[in-house]
């Protein structure tokens, strides 16, 4: 026998009891030739293209999970950033386009289709503007297209000119979704050094630096490091990041496999596995449960920052050693609504928003699912998003916010959506103004560590 | 961990290769603890799987079946009897016995069966449901690729 006894009821234990599926496989695509001067004409041919290329990919996704015995939990699709294929359009004429994807995405069945997105760190032009002008009505009359807007990046510094439409756009999409707890928050992120292969969404793209249409894959698996960590037990940190790192190891190689057998059958290029620990509202699968297995009392305790630390930095070590095709996010991510651990130490007041600000130094993205007030002001809002960009600046690393100022909802109140998105306690926001910082516009210059040439 | 006599054979002679005539006491030491360490005893163990990445190796077309259930007698039969029916080649099996529970592991070569894999995966979730034990068939790759580098 080829494997040990062991070695085959680990791996079924850890796909049937311990939650380890792959979190999405995500078509990228690339549009940038279905631009045309008439925005009816290139929404034509972005549903003809992404039908004709996805057509199979939620086919063979299930295959090769049947296959293979792990499965995969989302089947999504990313294309180049939007503002890009409708340079020139009106904001009316890039929500045809959007209408286009959801359509599209519909009709292939995948679960999110992502990319109605914008570049924009260094400054904005007339198409950034008018999509981000679109973005409130597109996410309100579409319900599978996600949408992300990156402000910052090392190199350019942060826009605040931009952060300031996006937290407008922000406040604007809870309005025209409050029907449904302002669910279109839960699809837009605001980024700095965003990742042009990462294939979960809201945040996905397919950059323009990338292939005509490539296949990216990301792990998730909290439950397997949760249990690896449990029998750590009292272990010392070396030992317990040596723990993390086994396991996680073998899921990125799960990862790849799944990934670059999908990619066959698509007959496109494989690209990254991002091995992020992308947790699910499922009970035992939440990175908030890991922290705690470390020896905290709740996340939000002082040592939070230090566990998440070492949780983030052993994942990466064993992705790297895992494959030689890393990418996207690659950490743990802390998004709060979909995590029960995150969820719990949220509605006992254990965990603060400036808590998670300090987490989102050491974790693979930021402020992801946090709910807060409706009445939250847009300069807060924006003036949250510029405090994360700037950790991501300064930094060198990718930082988000995926916030949901909910509609008519108030501390102590919650969202639900059920699903991977899952519900989220509404967190206390500082009743501090930061109108007069914010107004002042522009951009914040790039850092010194910029200039690395 | 105990070692029998002729894994320790083969750890030794891996060693001399693998190290030279040359090598410290030291690195020896080291290469034996590490090999000790990292694989256990049991029969056939340590051997890599075929279709490691890597190694260069085609991936075959190989399932392992893994049942759980309560145990009794024509269990194994029947699920030989559907393999067999199938044109499947099982290559080896693996058992044990928890009080009434059985745990079996089956390596099957589908490679000159009449049946694609996702067909013997049907009939096979049918005999689990007639028989009532939970069947898992998986492409054996899966398991090459988290465990053997």
């Amino acid at each position: 026998m080829p494997f040990d006894f062991e070695e085959v009821l680990e791996t079924i234990k850890m796909t049937e009891i311990e939650h380890f599926d792959i979190r999405t496989v995500t078509m990228g695509i690339n549009l940038l030739d279905c631009a045309d001067e008439r925005a009816e004409t290139t929404a034509k041919k972005i549903y003809e293209k992404i039908t004709r290329l996805g057509e199979r990919h939620v086919a063979n996704a299930k295959a090769v999970s049947d296959r293979y015995g792990v499965s995969i939990a989302n089947k999504r699709v990313s294309v180049t950033p939007i503002s890009l294929v409708g340079a020139g359009f009106s904001a009316d004429e890039y929500i045809l386009l959007a209408e286009a994807l959801d359509r599209a995405a519909t009709e292939i069945g995948v679960d999110f289709i992502a990319g109605y997105s914008a570049l924009c760190q260094k400054g904005l032009t007339k198409g950034d503007r008018a999509l981000i002008e679109s973005i409130p009505r597109a996410l309100a009359s579409t319900k599978k297209v996600c949408s992300s807007v990156n402000v910052g990046s090392t190199k350019a510094g942060v826009n605040i000119d931009a952060t300031n439409l996006m937290a407008r756009a922000i406040k604007e999409t809870a309005r025209l979704t409050k029907d449904e707890d302002s669910i279109g928050c839960a699809k837009l992120v605001v980024f700095c050094n965003a990742v042009e292969d990462n294939p979960f969404v809201a945040g996905a793209f397919h950059g323009v630096t990338e292939p005509e249409v490539v296949l990216n894959v990301g792990i998730s698996g909290p439950g397997v490091v949760l249990e690896a960590v449990k029998a750590a037990k009292d272990a010392d940190f070396q030992e317990l990041a040596e723990q993390i790192k086994k396991t996680a190891f073998k899921i990125t190689r799960a990862g790849e496999l799944i990934g670059r057998k999908v990619a066959e059958l698509d007959g496109v290029p494989f690209g990254v596995v991002d091995v992020s620990l992308a947790p699910t509202p499922a009970e035992g699968d939440s990175v908030g449960d890991i922290l705690m297995a470390m020896g905290l009392e709740d996340v939000g305790a002082s040592g939070t920052t230090a566990a998440l630390a070492l949780l983030n930095d052993s994942v990466k070590k064993a992705g790297l050693m895992a494959s030689s095709s890393v990418g996207g996010m690659s950490g743990a991510f802390i998004p709060v609504s979909e995590d029960q651990g995150m969820i719990r130490a949220a509605e006992r007041g254990n965990l603060s928003l400036e808590k998670l600000e300090a987490m989102t130094c050491v974790c693979s993205v930021g402020l992801d699912m946090v709910a807060v007030p409706g009445d939250t002001p847009e300069e807060t809002i924006g003036a949250i998003i510029a405090d994360e960009a700037a950790i991501g600046m300064i930094n060198d690393k990718t930082t988000a916010v995926r916030i949901i100022p909910a509609y008519g909802k108030k501390e102590g109140e919650s969202v639900d959506y059920g699903g991977l998105l899952g519900e989220a306690p509404i967190m206390p926001v500082r009743r501090l103004s930061a109108k007069t910082f914010m107004r002042r516009g522009g951009r914040i210059p790039a850092p010194t560590r910029s200039l690395t040439n | 961990m105990s070692l029998s006599e002729e894994r320790i054979r083969e750890i030794a002679v891996r060693a001399m290769n693998e190290l030279g005539e040359g090598a410290s006491p030291e690195a020896v030491k080291r290469y034996v603890e590490n090999e000790g360490a990292s694989r256990s005893d049991a029969p056939g163990s340590g051997a890599p799987g075929s279709g490691a990445p890597g190694s260069g190796v085609p991936s075959g077309d190989r399932m392992i079946l893994t049942c759980f259930g309560l145990n009794r007698p024509g269990v194994v039969a029947v699920l030989a009897k559907t393999l067999g029916d199938a044109g499947c080649d099982i290559q080896d099996i693996s058992q044990k016995i928890m009080q009434d529970f059985f745990t079996m592991i089956m390596l099957v070569d589908i490679a000159d069966a009449a049946k694609s894999f996702a067909e013997i995966q049907e009939e096979l979730s049918r005999v689990a449901e007639r028989e009532r034990i939970k069947i898992y068939a998986q492409h054996e790759d899966v398991f090459t690729y988290m465990h053997r580098v």
